[in-house]
């Protein structure tokens, strides 16, 4: 078990050094750069520009930029952001906070609308339950969040006559204008998560339901509660927490294009900005972050499936 | 809604006329001729909500050329000197302004009851390290080239600056204005974090100084109480939204969760027609919408071919496509200058549509059988898709075949910046003021940076006799006689310019409209109850 971490935990790491590394080149080979950004149409003084190109470093070879970085990183320092000159750090975590709390809220929302209706249309597969969840799915499913997103938007404000806060407020600044504002995006990220969530479900429940040990309670005349509560629930959570890690993920991917749509100031659009702006030291701390985070959500799903399942402790 | 007249007599006695010679007193606080006109029934408090779609990367008026950053700085910062709408710089920091004969040395007389917003008084020592300091190019300012013709910067006294050209410079006082001649105590850039700090306090003199900038989110500006005009501003507080989209200010508007925007597309404002309780200014700008001809490039190096493309294009269709009638199709100004600095179209060369001349002049290029031009446009400019179509059209008629390039706006700049322009749209703006539209455009190098490879010595020649000549009347000759020639030889064709469109809750009162488009009307405006 702990031998089999530690290998998880090198790998991870060689993904995060080369995952930075690759990042770090590919902006570098998009022309432009943040000194361009900074001097628009008002450029075409040398000087000017060569005083600049040499405050951010970039006249220096690739090589050595790419090394002063990963040592300030290893010393827990991400450097400050090219545009506002704000710790990068600081930016990072604070869009980082609200990334994760419309994640968690998306992935509670996801699971709690997607797991019951997706075991209800297993049991009764080929049933009327089984075709409402299955109709829904494939609308939501087939739906771009950024189309959803518009259509919320566009709805809520020309039939409800509502609108979200113009400016993003945190849970601890006001909650009921943070809950306004995070309402539609994670409606719409929701939407999808909850109908991937639905056939999840309704497939691992169809599959345990046609094991032996499912007739066998039902021909023993166990009454559903337990059938269902016991037997199938307790087989069929493993491979939902599982799934769990993989949703959390796409929705970790999916609020790039929802903040940017709700004007949420969170990682993804954060980091959009910071490739607009070619701000290289927002970017990468923002990519370390998400890649940190991703790695360490699979991490984590591999431990929780060892809890529940007594099977692969020992493996 | 107060639209900009642009008074010709003002306009003509330029940037110098009557201040040159009288000086401007002003009774102590009273509230000056800018930023719009004074309200008599204004009253104070409030907090205003502005929705932007566009985010300022930084505050720093120094270091960062970029519209969205100036739109808001000019509340925290000032100049000078103001960019009056009539096209005349007005004295703002200072008093007055004194121009010696041979128009080489300017005597500034700064007014005297200037706090900055770290709370020491201005004095002429900040003026001289404002300037020193931006005109330095070592220090990277994309404004250095502007301040190229200050030789040196002295001070006589406390409230005095005398500033030394190398060479006559008309547009001087407008290079003093608020894009990049804002004013800050001595020593700003001196500690290491400084620009650092200009994202979380900032330490001009203006009306508002920051409260909170929160990227991606939102800036708080906040009334500075000891602003030198008394009395003024009216607005507690001023909050800018950034909001992802032209569409997202339009849902804003409409919910009135935001009190006042601009937007950016100016046909949008057909959707907020029929809201109620909605006022919608409208105003001419001094931005423009244009095509760029690189003279370096493949067929343009043709003079004719350039000629030929500007006989084929029909602005008017082009602009209909792509902002419906909410323009003004330029001729070689921009829309805020015409009245001011423009020649008219009809006295100018290759405006109005003429197939037959366009293709006789392609056969005469050795272009009969015509040819396939790449022409490049920018993603996230809404406006060129439709012109680009149109213009593909347009030039198809005479036998040019358009294969239209998106781009990304920093792979542009990147081109634009090493003058490898091709065939491109363009979209910039400007200050009212001839010298800062044309000169680095389209001076040649070292001077200027002739974006377009136009290599015109006799443009060259009236572009340095209109810096240097301060006679408003003689100024206005060189400028037209520069116009003809860049409609005769065109390194470039202004499209259009769009309308500035401000719309405002009813609740917004005496906001006016600034032809640069920045927010400058905030600090005039109130809120009735």
């Amino acid at each position: 078990m702990l031998g089999a971490l530690a290998g998880r935990l090198g790998a991870a790491m060689a993904t995060a050094v080369l995952s930075t590394a690759a990042v770090f080149l590919l902006i570098r080979a998009v022309p432009g750069d943040v000194v361009g950004e900074m001097l628009g149409q008002s450029a075409g003084d040398r000087a000017a520009e060569g005083a600049l190109r040499a405050f951010f470093g970039l006249d220096r070879p690739l090589w050595q930029q790419y090394i002063g970085w990963a040592g300030d990183v290893l010393r827990g320092d991400l450097g400050e952001s090219w545009r506002q000159g704000m710790p990068v750090a600081g930016i990072v975590g604070e869009a980082f906070l609200v990334t994760l709390q419309i994640g968690l809220v998306t992935l509670v929302v996801s699971l709690l609308v997607g797991v019951p209706l997706g075991i209800v249309a297993g049991v009764r597969r080929g049933r009327w339950p089984d075709l409402v969840v299955e109709a829904f799915s494939l609308v939501a499913l087939s739906a771009p969040v950024f189309w959803t997103g518009m259509v919320l938007l566009i709805a809520t404000s020309t039939w409800l006559g509502w609108s979200p806060p113009l400016i993003y407020a945190r849970p601890g600044e006001n909650l009921s204008d943070n809950l306004e504002s995070i309402a539609l995006p994670v409606l719409a990220l929701g939407l999808l998560q909850a109908a991937a969530y639905a056939q999840f479900a309704r497939q691992q429940t169809a599959i345990v339901m046609r094991q032996d040990f499912i007739r066998a309670a039902i021909a023993r005349g166990l009454p559903a509660r337990v059938v269902y509560g016991r037997h199938l629930l307790r087989n069929v959570a493993i491979p939902l927490v599982t799934f769990a890690g993989v949703i959390l993920v796409q929705i970790l991917g999916g609020v790039v294009v929802v903040e940017t749509l709700f004007a949420i100031p969170g990682l993804g659009r954060t980091l959009l900005a910071a490739i607009q702006a070619r701000d290289y030291p927002v970017l990468q701390g923002a990519l370390l972050v998400a890649v940190l985070i991703a790695l360490l959500v699979n991490l984590l799903v591999d431990l929780l499936y060892a809890t529940i399942d007594p099977r692969v402790r020992g493996a | 809604m107060w639209t900009p007249s642009i008074c010709r007599r003002a306009a003509l006695l330029g940037t110098t006329g009557l201040l040159a010679t009288h000086g401007m007193p002003l009774a102590q606080g009273a509230a000056l001729d800018i930023y719009g006109p004074a309200d008599p029934q204004a009253r104070r408090g409030g907090t205003l909500t502005v929705a932007i779609a566009n985010e300022p990367p930084n505050l720093d008026p120094f270091h960062q050329a970029g519209d969205a950053r100036t739109a808001v700085t000019v509340l925290m910062y000032q100049g000078l000197m103001y960019e009056h709408p009539s096209g005349e710089a007005r004295p703002l920091l200072a008093e007055s302004m004194q121009i010696s004969p041979d128009g080489l040395t300017y005597t500034f007389r700064l007014r005297r009851n200037v706090t900055f917003h770290t709370g020491q008084a201005m004095t002429s020592a900040d003026v001289k390290y404002s300037y020193d300091y931006i005109r330095d190019a070592g220090n990277g300012s994309p404004g250095a080239a502007d301040f190229g013709t200050i030789a040196d910067i002295t001070t006589l006294d406390d409230h005095t600056v005398v500033i030394r050209l190398s060479r006559p410079n008309a547009s001087l006082p407008m290079t003093l204005t608020n894009r990049f001649g804002s004013v800050v105590p001595r020593d700003t850039f001196a500690a290491a974090n400084a620009r650092a700090r200009l994202s979380q306090q900032s330490v001009g003199t203006g009306p508002f100084r920051l409260a909170e900038f929160r990227p991606q989110s939102h800036i708080r500006m906040a009334r500075f109480p000891e602003y030198w005009e008394a009395g003024q501003p009216h607005l507690d507080a001023i909050l800018f939204s950034v909001q992802p989209n032209a569409a997202s200010l339009v849902q804003a508007l409409r919910n009135r969760r935001a009190d006042i925007a601009q937007l950016p597309r100016p046909q949008d404002a057909e959707q907020l027609r029929d809201v109620p309780g909605l006022n919608i200014g409208t105003a001419p700008s001094l931005r423009q919408n244009s095509l760029d001809l690189d003279g370096n490039f493949a067929q343009l190096r043709d003079v004719r071919v350039r000629q030929a493309i500007a006989l084929a294009i029909d602005k008017q269709a082009v602009m209909q496509a792509s902002i419906g009638g909410h323009g003004t199709v330029l001729g070689t100004t921009v829309a805020a200058m015409q009245d001011s600095w423009g020649a008219p179209l009809n006295e100018l060369a290759t405006q109005r549509p003429n197939l037959d001349r366009a293709r006789a002049l392609l056969a005469e290029a050795g272009h009969a059988g015509g040819f396939a031009l790449d022409l490049v446009s920018i993603i996230g400019f809404e406006w060129m898709d439709p012109a680009a179509v149109t213009i593909a059209q347009q030039l198809q008629r005479v036998g040019i075949r358009l294969n239209i390039q998106r781009v990304e706006l920093g792979v542009w700049l990147n081109a634009f910046r090493t003058r490898n322009m091709r065939f491109t749209f363009n979209d910039w703006g400007t200050q009212p003021d001839p010298h800062i539209l044309y000169y680095r455009h389209f001076r040649s190098p070292p001077q200027g940076a002739d974006f377009r490879n136009w290599a015109n010595a006799d443009a060259d020649r009236l572009l340095d006799q209109g810096m240097e000549t301060s006679d408003p009347a003689a100024r206005k000759r060189i400028y037209l006689d520069l116009q003809k020639l860049m409609s005769e030889t065109v390194p470039t064709i202004m499209l259009f310019s769009p309308n500035l469109v401000t719309v405002t809750q009813s609740r917004v009162r005496n906001y006016a409209q600034h032809p640069t488009g920045w927010w400058f009307g905030l600090a005039r405006a109130w809120i009735a109850a």
